[in-house]
């Protein structure tokens, strides 16, 4: 080897002691980090099954009859209505354009839903009146999961136009339950450790821990690597 | 501890109390001054320039007198302190708020690049022994050409970074004064801008210090108080803020608590807040890791953090300092889920109405009924955490026009004078683009801080990367990495600001999913590599051998006989 070359620097062919131990070190902390955050991600992505709430499948129970069968009982109405009501529930994660196709479909079944002297109050905006109307069609208790319902029915209820559902909404609706009521869940997901999701854990808390272990490790080890090789980083 | 700092303190100790007085209704979330928080705030950035007033005079004796006086714990903490900006403060619980699991990618994003730019870079930076990153790139790469377009990067990529940090100083303003985004965007670039020029002359690493105790006890003190309030493990809100999460996800029945607006503490079943990439976010797999991914990298090309490398005495204490640093940002980063998971329950009422997501840290303080001064604490936390990262970008960005491209390009005779005056005028200027830019409110706080990372990631990390690890990546490769790896960007943000003006252009959906803004690097970044590589490799062009036994004897330690 010319002098030259001993000066060519490459870290894949390190020519010195030093800078082989250096490289060693390196791809280890660079494989567990690498394998600890991206790793974990695949294989969340490898294992997740899409997992319905109980709403959705509430709602595939009652679809498409609910919209398409002037027969369909006041049980399934309401069944349909409060799976709506669900995924409204929701507020901020639901998109605006979204909520507008859902507030439509819960207002038209809330309004078939009622006796002919009453549905008048749901071709106006949502008044004390609808409100009132719904909570009753729905069947609302004053407690649980049911008291948060009833407080989104003042703002998911809109104006009824027509008779039936406007066919391009209707058709929307499956997708939209399905988007909003079904998720990515497995094991990791499932299992609890110190009351988290145990992929939120491992994402939010473990990974960050790691991160300042494995530049614990790497200021510890060149010190002593450096010490070793007799290398004197000058000022 | 010095008498004037402990009278200081006592002065603003007995401000807050008297701003007791003028503590606001909590309830009243928008469109009112805010007394108390408008006195913490002057108060706090009084106390900064203060500071460095005091510390000036022993520090500017010599310039690596000051670093010699630093540990390495301290080094941290002005790291920390220096990093942690409105994204960090603000931005990062919004994103978590909006996307649920997909705004831990930044969380990971933001801490994991330290461990690479530690392993990689950090302390091979100190041995090259330059003074910036243009400084290293020109010389690195015997290029004047390459000097001028990594200090041109340099300035833009700190120009994007500020224009998330002035999007979350005039949120802030906003709350604070009870008034218009862009009236407060203009005031808090105004008062930024100034503070700037002031302690910008003074820039001591003692400042910083104490900054990231304001910045880190205002983040923290909330988070307490709402552990504590909602029945959950108050005593480390960080862990316990897992049964959060989890009552979040099988939702919480009315009966745990009142929020301040007097509604129920309570949610229906949200999984789509932790479950990953869920269809509700509209948040995918791949867009998760791409997010990630170019987080880190861009960390580790970032030039203002690459700078910190250079101020440090030696290489062993430019390690330390990194390991600290990152310790010190996890304590925030570790808890900013814990707003955000909080503000999902106390926002879930439709009464709340739409929230300003990029405000969520301080609404969130405000509907758990936290004491009033508490909450504008945190505001004025809020508002030094962008404004200490602001002054440091706008500075860097101007050091980069006086010095890199005005005195070593343009004028290489400029008097020191006339270099400050460029200095000047560029940060003024600076700030004025920036504060417009800011105003179009062209995405998230954590959104636009993204751009300048994936800028740092395509350009500045693939130089750094091949320039300290193969002697034989030349000036052609390192053109070649440049080229392609601006190119990536250059597509990525005009397709962004061509759809944000409405204009559609070809393959704009597919384009927008793989170089979105956002992430660009995760492809940009591997290009340039490539692309410096097969440069490098064609070229019949080496790289001069007094730069090469540089690099590996003072770097890399080679004993060459």
């Amino acid at each position: 080897m010319t002098k030259t070359d001993q000066y060519e620097v490459n870290f894949f062919k390190p020519l010195s002691t030093h800078a082989k131990a250096n490289k060693k070190l390196i791809l280890i902390l660079a494989t567990i980090w690498a394998v600890s955050v991206f790793g974990f991600q695949f294989l969340l992505m490898f294992l997740n099954t899409p997992t319905p709430e109980a709403s959705y499948t509430a709602f595939q129970s009652v679809w498409p009859q609910v919209v398409e069968d002037p027969a369909a009982s006041l049980d399934q109405k309401q069944v349909f209505s409060r799976s709506l009501l669900s995924v409204l529930g929701k507020n901020i994660a639901v998109k605006e354009a979204d909520k507008t196709i859902l507030k439509d479909a819960l207002s038209w079944t809330l309004m078939s839903m009622q006796p002919d002297s009453l549905q008048a109050v749901f071709h106006a905006e949502s008044s004390a009146s609808s409100v009132q109307a719904a909570r009753v069609a729905l069947n609302l208790e004053t407690t649980g999961f049911d008291k948060l319902m009833a407080d989104f029915l003042p703002l998911s209820l809109v104006p009824v136009e027509s008779d039936g559902l406007d066919p391009e909404k209707k058709a929307m609706l499956p997708g939209l339950m399905k988007k909003y009521l079904v998720h990515n869940q497995n094991i990791l997901t499932n299992f609890k450790f110190m009351g988290f999701p145990f992929h939120y854990w491992y994402t939010a808390q473990f990974l960050l821990i790691l991160f300042v272990v494995l530049c614990l490790i790497y200021a510890m080890a060149i010190d002593r690597m450096n010490k070793e090789h007799e290398f004197v980083e000058k000022d | 501890m010095n008498r004037r700092l402990l009278s200081l303190f006592i002065i603003i100790f007995l401000s807050v109390l008297a701003g007791n007085a003028f503590a606001q209704d909590a309830i009243k979330l928008e469109g009112e001054f805010k007394l108390g928080p408008a006195i913490i705030l002057i108060f706090i950035l009084v106390l900064f320039v203060m500071v460095g007033v005091m510390n000036r005079a022993k520090d500017t004796s010599t310039y690596w007198a000051a670093g010699r006086k630093i540990s390495p714990v301290g080094a941290g903490m002005a790291i920390a302190s220096n990093w942690m900006s409105a994204a960090s403060f603000l931005g990062m619980a919004a994103i978590m708020y909006g996307s649920g699991y997909h705004g831990l990618s930044y969380v990971v994003g933001w801490t994991g690049g330290y461990v690479l730019l530690l392993i990689l870079m950090a302390g091979q930076i100190r041995r090259y022994g330059k003074y910036t990153a243009a400084d290293f790139i020109g010389d690195r790469y015997y290029s004047k050409g390459l000097r001028v377009a990594g200090a041109s990067l340099a300035i833009f990529i700190s120009f994007s970074y500020c224009v998330g940090q002035f999007a979350g100083i005039g949120l802030m303003f906003k709350w604070i004064l009870g008034i218009d985004y862009t009236v407060a965007v203009l005031i808090g670039a105004a008062v930024v801008l100034t503070y700037t020029l002031i302690s910008g002359m003074l820039g001591v690493t003692k400042n910083m210090q104490i900054q990231y105790v304001i910045i880190i006890v205002s983040f923290l003190i909330p988070l307490f108080i709402l552990s504590y309030k909602f029945g959950y493990f108050w005593f480390l809100p960080q862990a316990g803020y897992g049964a959060v999460v989890s009552d979040i996800v099988n939702g919480i029945a009315p009966g745990k608590g009142i929020t301040a607006m007097g509604h129920d503490f309570a949610i229906l079943p949200s999984p789509e807040y932790a479950m990953p990439w869920d269809p509700a976010t509209g948040q995918t797999a791949f867009q998760w890791v791409a997010m990630c991914f170019s987080l880190m990298i861009g960390t580790a090309g970032l030039p203002h953090v690459i700078q910190r490398f250079y101020v440090v005495p030696r290489a062993r204490d430019a390690r330390w300092s990194v390991v600290w640093g990152l310790f010190f940002i996890c304590i925030l980063y570790w808890s900013a889920p814990v707003y955000s998971a909080f503000g999902k329950i106390l926002s879930s009422n439709p009464d709340v109405g739409k929230l300003a997501k990029d405000a969520i840290v301080v609404y969130t303080a405000q509907l758990g009924n936290v004491f009033p001064l508490v909450v504008g604490f945190l505001a004025a936390g809020a508002v030094s955490a962008a404004f200490s990262t602001v002054s440091g970008l706008l500075v860097a960005g101007a050091s980069a026009f006086s010095h890199d491209l005005y005195f070593r390009v343009i004028n290489p005779k400029a008097t020191e004078h006339t270099q400050m005056l460029t200095a000047r005028i560029g940060t003024i200027i600076m700030a004025a683009g920036v504060a417009v830019v800011a105003l179009a409110n062209l995405g998230l706080i954590a959104q636009l801080v993204a751009v300048a990372f994936s800028l740092a990631g395509c350009t500045i990390f693939p130089l750094f990367i091949l320039g300290i690890w193969w002697s034989g990546s030349n000036r052609v490769g390192a053109w070649s990495g440049l080229i392609a790896g601006s190119t990536v960007a250059l597509i990525a943000l005009v397709y962004f600001i061509a759809g944000k003006f409405g204009t559609v252009l070809p393959a704009a959906e597919f384009i927008t999913y793989y170089l979105n803004p956002w992430y660009f690097a995760v492809f940009g970044a591997p290009l340039a590599i490539l692309f410096n590589i097969i440069g490098s490799k064609l070229s019949k062009e080496k790289t001069p051998l007094e730069i090469k036994k540089f690099l590996a004897e003072k770097v890399h330690n080679y004993d060459v006989e």
